[in-house]
């Protein structure tokens, strides 16, 4: 238990500087591995509370995909951070107070629940032991929570309808392939046949 | 059918006004007479239907307001009472319809005008045909706005602008009442209908309300402030002043809205109610002491006008305090068939006066005409019949007689009758007022005849030689009238007041017990026979001795016993002698009524035939007396003085200082500034910064937080 | 798992029927191109009635709740299904002629229209905290690309990303406080969550009350979370604003009342003040904000804010009353904002639209029919007797004033004094003042459809004001059962 205590104070801990470092980073790129590190430990988080596939979940997709997206978007985009964080000195006071309030307010929250946790408090269900964690997700994910799941999928294809609804555009006068076209091709529109004479080239 | 009587005015009011740029003004005329007439040939056979053979009833026509307890609907309730009203108002209305086709001939705006006609006239439907309060008070308005409209008709004349203000104003604070009662009525029995009310009077007798931080006795005061409204619309004391100068519009709209109609609604409010005044006594009390003043004092000014619409309009305010007093003293049978037969008669006299008018090219003046009987004979015969049955002529003791005869003489002897009954002081007051006012009726009529028609023509010569008699249309309608102001009287006499009376007005009406005594006296008349002894009757007979203060006996009462008071202008009367039964009036009574008629008249004969020069001294000399009556008792200077001044300086204080810097600064434009200001200053916050947002959204989450933490921990 | 799979898949027909049909329309759209944009808006119109047609076919089962509980379908969640599709049928209808001219037409359109009803469907009948996340998120995500669908105008695509990162952050709120209830009761779905605190109320849930009913705030624009509200509703193109204003802000507010009446009823003390600062302050800065405006989609949108005000007024009473209240008020406002922005769309001069108010000067000579049709929508929506808007106002008043809320209830009277002020200022512009050029004569759809919801806000036709009411009445009485 006191192993686990001290990995949960470490990784909790990192967690939270990391992220309040992708906030205070100067240069986005660092923005971007500050965030990468607060997704890994969050991801040791999950694993200290047994939840190994959400874990590994976060791992694949918001540091394989979500980051690196991220990283290629400020890379290529030109965007002058320096005059953008001007504004940002301007409210920090602002924004730290509230911050401050917001934390103290958690804070109270959070020791209120505590002292109050007693055993008629409502627990979290427990992760069931004899399975292992995807077993227990698969087996709710289509049949108990098959709802959520199918809304989950309308929202993605929402999101896929806007991202293609306000991006793709058909240029004129852009070469594009056709794979029709590229088949159904005949020798003689693609080969021409030149009789070259020497030292002249093709005129 | 009834749907057809009440609405077909409202139809024709609609086409003439609305539609009579495309159909034009005969058009419009006639669509809304003939519709009018319809409505009178159809009033005529409902009246015979309900009244005679008994077919009462009432017709839902829609819901109105349904909010919790508060219910109402248009309805039409049809009995005896508002059919003897439907009879009248159709009736007048028509014959004064028809009479506007020829006076109203050159007008440019005629279809404005029958449209506005036609309009009251389905106002005044309403108002009869109501079956509960609010529908009552419906009409109540659309009558004062009729009113307005037809007063103001020309709208170009400042002085019919402001009198048709004054009129509307003075309804106002009658209304006022009126609608107080109205929701008094609601406070206390929980219904404004008809049925549902009077149903409940008997339960809520002695039953005390709060009132202006006082106790009173609810029927009481409801029975008051319903009086109120009717002391506005019926121009009783107080509340008079805009009747004479309401003559300021076309005459037929005087003879149709200010002598027949409108002016009786206060009357038939009251006959209505009777329910409640009968529960009432205060109340009555009260209607039958404003109603004989009203009786007496405008007599008194009658006599000193010289604008011959002004002397019939006093005469209609006298008429009206007959009535109010009769109802007051619970004889509502007999205030009704006064009503009826007043009808015709004023109705008659004003449009009598308008041919007169007419004829001398719109001149009012009574001082610039006389001699007009040679020109304009048939004039001159209608108008003599009405003031033979204004002043009601009649034999005592027979059925023959003028219209006014039988209803006035019914008034006065009911009131005769109530007194020596019940002792009642109110009772004797009022029957005094009315037998000097009869005098004064008698004097200051013969004297508008004899000052129009008599004597030497006094105004322009040239307006006199083109005089000339009305066109039959206008002939017709008073021809009609006059055989009404002969007829009317003798005809319906007996189911008014008379023996058929039960039958006649069945449920419609309440007379409670001193009222029957005063109706049984009219018996008591008729029959002549039974004599009892009563100790209260003869006990009230020493007491009307006792307050008499004559000295000269008039020997034409047949059976006068003893000494009366008589004086020039004060009262003849007599003393009632023989001890006959008490449900019997002594013979001087009824023939008190003749005698002071016919005193007028001789007086009248007198000051303006024999002896011209006389009044026009005085006239000239101005003594107190004549100023003081010319001068209406000076209620005009008065209101002027106190309410019209004080209200500008209550109102120029209220502008100045209340409204302009206190209301205005601080209110509308003070914080129409404020408001003005905000809306910049909060749309200076929207500054279109995403962050700026993002952090008001959290700065409101953190806030609402903090403060349920704090609430709540 | 109890209920059978065909049981669970009769209570959910209507939305199961929606998707499958959008998702058939979609691949049409997609192999018929843009051209088939017209075809695809009526098919979609025709979508929206089957789905109106399958809720209302399913009150014939009764009550009944899908999927644990997470979807339920009372006559609450039917009549604000009804009262969506009709409002997001009649705005796809507005648009095409819209779009077909700002040359804008394209099938996606209706598609995310379809979607977010679809979302807005979800709300109404969720049963449980996630359906309420899930439903949110996908009405929103349409939402924001739909305002940001003229992505070749600037106003456009900032009111589309001003939309969707506020929007991530009142989700992120909302996700939150639903996180902070969950962690409070230990259960998602709302009878679990309900029982849970019947045991012990903590602080935890109240908080995490407050950051879902922040979220929820944002989505119905009450002050302070409507900052998003005038910028979007100016950029977006006309009929998105419309689509805006009319249904999301009804189904946002019907969940409103099924979250917090429904299980959160008998902790109305956690709640209910923070729904009456709401909506005070929404009324407060609505009125006030609309007094300074000279955009007329500005000035609708402080009218949506301070119409909001009055809807929570409703909520805020926390009775049957209440909420019979609300869906009468929502109901209304919804027909009489569409005749509003039918009103606006007709706003179009030879060289384009025109969208500031001034623009309107004398209407009643150039365009008498839009005028009239106009300036009563005005009317009711100022609140005046005898026109429908009146009718909403008065319910939602007599529910506060029964619940107590005196001081809110004179607050909101006053506020309806100064709206009546730009409302009939606007009235006047139209009647009294020298005519500005006048506009190109309007579509038939968009004349109809105000001269309809014109006609609507006229109480002459009891016809549908009764039913309404009543059928407002049922529905609210279904939370309480």
């Amino acid at each position: 238990m006191i192993l686990q205590a001290i990995a949960f104070w470490i990784l909790a801990g990192v967690a939270v500087s990391a992220a309040f470092m992708v906030v205070a980073a100067r240069n986005p790129v660092r923005s971007v591995m500050w965030l990468i590190l607060t997704f890994f430990t969050t991801a040791g988080l999950f694993v200290l509370i047994g939840a190994e596939f959400l874990a590994m979940l976060l791992v694949v997709v918001y540091v394989g995909a979500v980051a690196v997206l991220f990283l290629f978007v400020v890379m290529m985009l030109d965007v002058d951070f320096v005059e953008l964080k001007q504004g940002f000195l301007q409210y920090m006071p602002v924004g730290a107070l509230i911050a401050l309030i917001m934390l103290a307010e958690m804070a109270f929250v959070g020791a209120s629940w505590a002292a109050s946790r007693g055993e008629a408090a409502a627990q979290p269900p427990a992760i069931p032991v004899s399975a292992s964690n995807i077993e227990a997700i698969g087996a709710v994910l289509y049949t108990e929570y098959v709802y959520f799941f199918q809304a989950a999928g309308m929202v993605l294809l929402v999101a896929m309808i806007g991202a293609i609804v306000l991006t793709l555009r058909h240029r004129e006068g852009v070469k594009r392939q056709d794979i029709g076209k590229q088949v159904g091709r005949k020798r003689d529109e693609a080969v021409e046949l030149v009789d070259i004479e020497q030292g002249e080239g093709i005129g | 059918m009834y749907a057809i009587i009440v609405f077909g005015p409202l139809l024709g009011a609609a086409i003439a006004g609305l539609l009579q740029r495309y159909i034009g003004d005969r058009a419009a005329m006639w669509i809304t007479t003939l519709l009018v007439c319809l409505s009178a040939g159809l009033s005529l056979y409902a009246f015979y239907d309900v009244a005679f053979v008994g077919n009462e009833l009432t017709i839902e026509i829609a819901r109105w307001f349904d909010i919790g307890a508060f219910q109402t609907s248009w309805s039409m309730r049809i009995d005896t009472l508002s059919a003897v009203m439907l009879v009248v108002v159709t009736f007048v209305s028509s014959l004064v319809h028809i009479y506007s086709f020829g006076y109203m001939s050159h007008d440019p705006h005629r279809a404005r005008f029958f449209s506005y006609l036609s309009l009251f006239t389905f106002a005044m439907l309403m108002l009869v045909t109501a079956n509960d309060f609010m529908q009552l008070f419906f009409g109540w308005e659309g009558v004062g706005l009729a009113s307005y409209l037809l007063i103001g008709f020309w709208y170009k004349k400042p002085t019919a602008n402001s009198a048709a203000i004054k009129a509307f104003v003075t309804n106002r604070v009658g209304d006022f009442g009126f609608a107080l009662g109205i929701m008094a009525i609601f406070l206390i029995f929980g219904t404004i209908q008809f049925d549902g009310v009077f149903a409940q009077v008997a339960a809520m007798q002695g039953q005390a309300t709060e009132f202006l931080g006082m106790r009173f006795y609810a029927l009481e005061i409801i029975a008051f402030l319903l009086f109120i409204g009717a002391m506005g619309k019926s121009a009783q004391f107080f509340l008079h002043v805009w009747l004479p100068d309401a003559m300021e519009g076309p005459t037929p709209v005087s003879a149709l809205i200010h002598a027949a109609t409108m002016v009786t609604a206060g009357v038939f409010l009251v006959v209505r109610c009777s329910p409640i005044f009968e529960a009432a006594p205060v109340a009555s009390a009260i209607v039958a002491v404003i109603g004989a003043i009203t009786a007496f004092f405008a007599a008194t000014i009658g006599m000193a006008q010289n604008d011959i619409k002004r002397v019939v309009a006093y005469s209609t305010c006298s008429q009206l305090g007959y009535m109010f007093f009769a109802a007051g003293l619970g004889l509502y049978g007999a205030a009704m068939f006064h009503l009826f037969t007043h009808a015709f008669f004023k109705a008659l006299l004003f449009l009598g006066s308008g041919s007169v008018i007419h004829a001398l090219h719109d001149e009012q003046d009574m001082r610039k005409m006389g001699g007009m009987w040679k020109v304009i004979p048939w004039t001159y015969a209608v108008m003599l019949i009405g003031t033979l049955a204004l002043t009601g002529v009649g034999i005592p003791g027979t059925k023959l007689g003028f219209a006014g005869f039988f209803s006035k003489d019914a008034i006065i002897e009911g009131a005769f009758a109530v007194a020596a009954d019940t002792g009642s002081q109110v009772a004797t007051l009022a029957f005094w007022a009315g037998v000097v006012a009869a005098l004064l009726t008698s004097f200051y009529s013969w004297r508008l005849i004899f000052m129009t028609f008599h004597g030497k023509h006094r105004g322009p010569q040239e307006h006199f030689e083109k005089a000339h008699e009305s066109p039959p249309v206008m002939m017709g309608p008073l021809l009609i009238l006059a055989v009404g102001a002969v007829f009317a009287g003798a005809l319906f006499y007996s189911p008014f007041v008379g023996d058929a009376k039960d039958g006649f007005w069945r449920e419609s009406v309440t007379f409670a017990s001193a009222a029957t005594h005063g109706e049984e006296a009219e018996h008591g008349e008729e029959l002549h026979a039974e004599a009892g002894h009563s100790d209260e009757a003869s006990e009230t007979a020493e007491n009307v001795t006792g307050q008499l203060t004559g000295d000269e006996a008039d020997t034409e009462a047949a059976e006068a016993h003893a000494e009366g008071g008589e004086g020039a202008a004060h009262a003849a009367s007599e003393e009632h002698g023989e001890e006959h039964g008490g449900h019997h009036v002594p013979t001087w009574v009824l023939w008190t009524p003749f005698v002071v008629t016919l005193l007028g008249f001789l007086g009248a004969v007198f000051f303006y035939l024999m002896r011209p020069g006389i009044p026009r001294r005085i006239g000239e000399s101005g003594g107190p007396l004549h100023s003081f009556l010319y001068n209406k008792w000076f209620f005009d200077e008065l209101y002027n003085a106190t309410f019209v001044r004080g209200a500008r300086g209550l109102g120029d204080l209220f502008w100045k200082v209340g409204d302009v810097r206190i209301v205005d600064g601080l209110g509308p434009n003070g914080v129409a500034r404020a408001v003005r200001s905000g809306a910049s200053r909060l749309s200076r916050l929207q500054t279109g910064y995403l962050y700026h947002y993002a952090l008001v959204m959290l700065i409101a989450v953190v806030a609402i937080a903090g403060a349920l933490i704090v609430l709540k921990g | 798992m109890t209920e059978s799979f065909a049981v669970n898949f009769a209570i959910a027909a209507p939305e199961v029927f929606l998707a499958v049909a959008t998702m058939g329309l979609l691949v049409a759209g997609v192999i018929m191109g843009d051209k088939s944009a017209r075809l695809i808006t009526w098919l979609a119109l025709a979508t929206l009635a089957g789905y109106a047609a399958l809720a209302l076919a399913g009150l014939a089962n009764g009550a009944g709740a899908a999927f644990s509980g997470a979807l339920v379908a009372d006559r609450f969640a039917v009549f604000a299904k009804v009262v969506i599709a009709i409002g997001a049928g009649l705005t796809l209808l507005l648009s095409d002629s819209f779009m077909q001219k700002e040359k804008l037409s394209r099938f996606e359109f209706p598609v995310l229209g379809l979607l977010a009803v679809l979302g807005m469907g979800m709300m109404v009948s969720a049963g449980d905290i996630i359906a309420v996340y899930m439903g949110i998120e996908l009405q929103s995500l349409a939402l924001y690309v739909m305002a940001a669908f003229n992505r070749d105008s600037l106003r456009s695509s900032e009111a589309g990303l001003k939309y969707f990162v506020l929007g991530a952050l009142s989700s992120g709120l909302l996700l939150y406080g639903l996180s902070l209830i969950f962690g409070a009761t230990g259960a998602t779905d709302f009878d679990s969550i309900a029982a849970a605190l019947a045991q012990e109320e903590s602080l935890m849930f109240t908080i995490g009350l407050v950051f879902a009913i922040s979220g929820l705030a944002f989505k119905v624009s009450a002050a302070p979370f409507h900052m998003w509200t005038p910028d979007v509703y100016e950029g977006a193109p006309t009929p998105v604003t419309a689509f805006l204003a009319a249904a999301p802000k009804f189904a946002a507010m019907a969940l409103f009342a099924r979250v917090l009446v429904g299980p959160f009823g008998e902790f109305i003390g956690d709640w209910q003040q923070v729904i009456v600062a709401l909506a005070g302050i929404s009324i407060g800065v609505g009125v006030f904000g609309a007094l300074a405006q000279s955009n007329i989609k500005r000035l609708m949108a402080y009218s949506s804010i301070a119409n909001m005000g009055y809807a929570l007024m409703g909520l805020a009473a926390g009775t049957q009353n209440g909420v019979n209240g609300l869906l009468i008020y929502m109901t209304i406002y919804l027909l009489s904002v569409i005749g509003v922005f039918a009103c606006i769309l007709a706003m179009r001069r030879k060289d384009g639209m025109v969208e500031q108010i001034d623009d309107l000067a004398g209407l009643s000579q150039t365009n008498p029919g839009i005028a009239v049709a106009l300036s009563m929508l005005m009317l009711s929506v100022a609140g005046l007797p005898p026109f429908a808007g009146f009718i909403a106002k008065l319910y939602v008043f007599m529910a506060a004033l029964d619940a107590g809320l005196v001081l809110l209830a004179v607050f909101a009277a006053l506020g309806t004094v100064v709206g009546a002020f730009y409302y009939l200022r606007i009235v006047k512009l139209i009647w009294f003042d020298e005519p500005a050029q006048g506009f190109v004569r309007p579509g038939r759809t968009v004349a109809y459809t105000a001269f309809g919801s014109a006609a609507l806000a006229f109480p002459i036709l009891v016809v549908f004001i009764f039913p309404l009411i009543s059928q407002a009445g049922a529905a609210a009485s279904a939370l309480f059962s």
